[in-house]
């Protein structure tokens, strides 16, 4: 089955790194939207069912935290998975992220199997590779 | 600077300098597959005379990014580098097919390495409390590197090229 998925992050240069994982991951991924802030990707879901969510924290406009907080509060993208990946690497910020509902947290940087392995753990566990 | 102050704790420049370089090192080799030396590490206008690049290339077009940092440490962070080195790095950071990256690609890059870095250092400096960076900007024609006389300043050789690193915390910060 193939695994949408929705990068939310202010750098261009990320969303794009974070895509090639994901091409080179293993996963069957079909589409790969991105967002460049939380406002931004709540308008994307609107339009498009994903099955995970891969988000940064910080980002003007709203941050991965205000989106967090929203999708948690939403009868409908609650149940999507969230990933977040940030540069932020304290133990307090990564226990309010989990708190607020994230499945997973990788720090920047970050090895292309550190991603993949989060991300299929956020999911639930199974492979989903080919 | 010798040592700021952080909660009434007083910090000494060789943590600085040793998180400066554990991040440099730790993006780098993780994200464009370059590996460092430390070459050095100063404070203030006078040390930055002692790098390399600045001092032999002084017509070398230069890359600059800029963030601040909030936390129980607020202050500005800067990641400098010669833009040929910009280009290696971003076109290994893209995995693209061509040796170096455009102009606009190494400055996006450019920008997210500063993020990292900076990241990684205060990861490494603040001790478990959250801190908040900014979105980085570039800067042109940037003068001087060190955004503040009481900053710390590291810079390595890459094999590619000299990358130049400076933190500045508040002066309220700094003793």
């Amino acid at each position: 089955m193939e695994l949408h998925v929705l990068i939310v992050d202010d750098s261009p240069a990320m969303r794009n790194f974070i895509r090639r994982v994901l091409d080179l991951s293993g996963l069957e991924v079909g589409l790969c939207l991105e967002a460049s802030n939380g406002e931004e990707a709540l308008r994307v879901l609107e339009d498009h069912w994903v099955d995970a969510v891969l988000t940064d924290i910080n980002m003007p406009e709203m941050d991965g935290e205000e989106l967090l907080r929203q999708m948690s509060a939403h009868p409908v993208l609650r149940s999507i998975p969230v990933l977040v990946v940030s540069t932020d690497r304290t133990e307090a910020r990564i226990q309010k992220m989990l708190t607020l509902g994230a499945r997973g947290y990788v720090t920047k940087p970050f090895a292309p199997e550190t991603l993949r392995d989060e991300l299929v753990q956020s999911l639930g566990g199974g492979d989903g590779s080919n | 600077m010798n040592s700021c102050k952080v909660w009434g704790v007083v910090m000494e420049a060789t943590e600085i300098h040793a998180a400066l370089a554990a991040a440099v090192e730790e993006v780098l080799e993780t994200m464009c597959f370059l590996s460092v030396n430390a070459s050095g590490e100063g404070a203030g206008p006078a040390d930055l005379e002692a790098i390399p690049e600045a001092a032999d290339e002084e017509d070398a077009r230069m890359l600059t990014s800029e963030l601040r940092f909030e936390g129980r440490m607020p202050g500005t962070f800067r990641l400098s580098l010669p833009m040929d080195l910009a280009q290696v790095a971003g076109a290994a950071f893209l995995a693209l097919d061509e040796p170096a990256a455009t102009d606009a690609q190494a400055g996006e890059v450019v920008c997210e390495l500063a993020n990292m870095i900076c990241g990684a250092a205060l990861g490494r400096l603040e001790h478990g409390t959250i801190f908040r960076l900014s979105h980085p900007e570039l800067i042109p024609d940037l003068q001087d590197l060190n955004p503040s006389p009481s900053g710390s300043v590291r810079w390595f050789d890459t094999g590619e090229g000299f990358l130049t690193v400076a933190l500045a915390l508040q002066p309220e910060y700094a003793v």
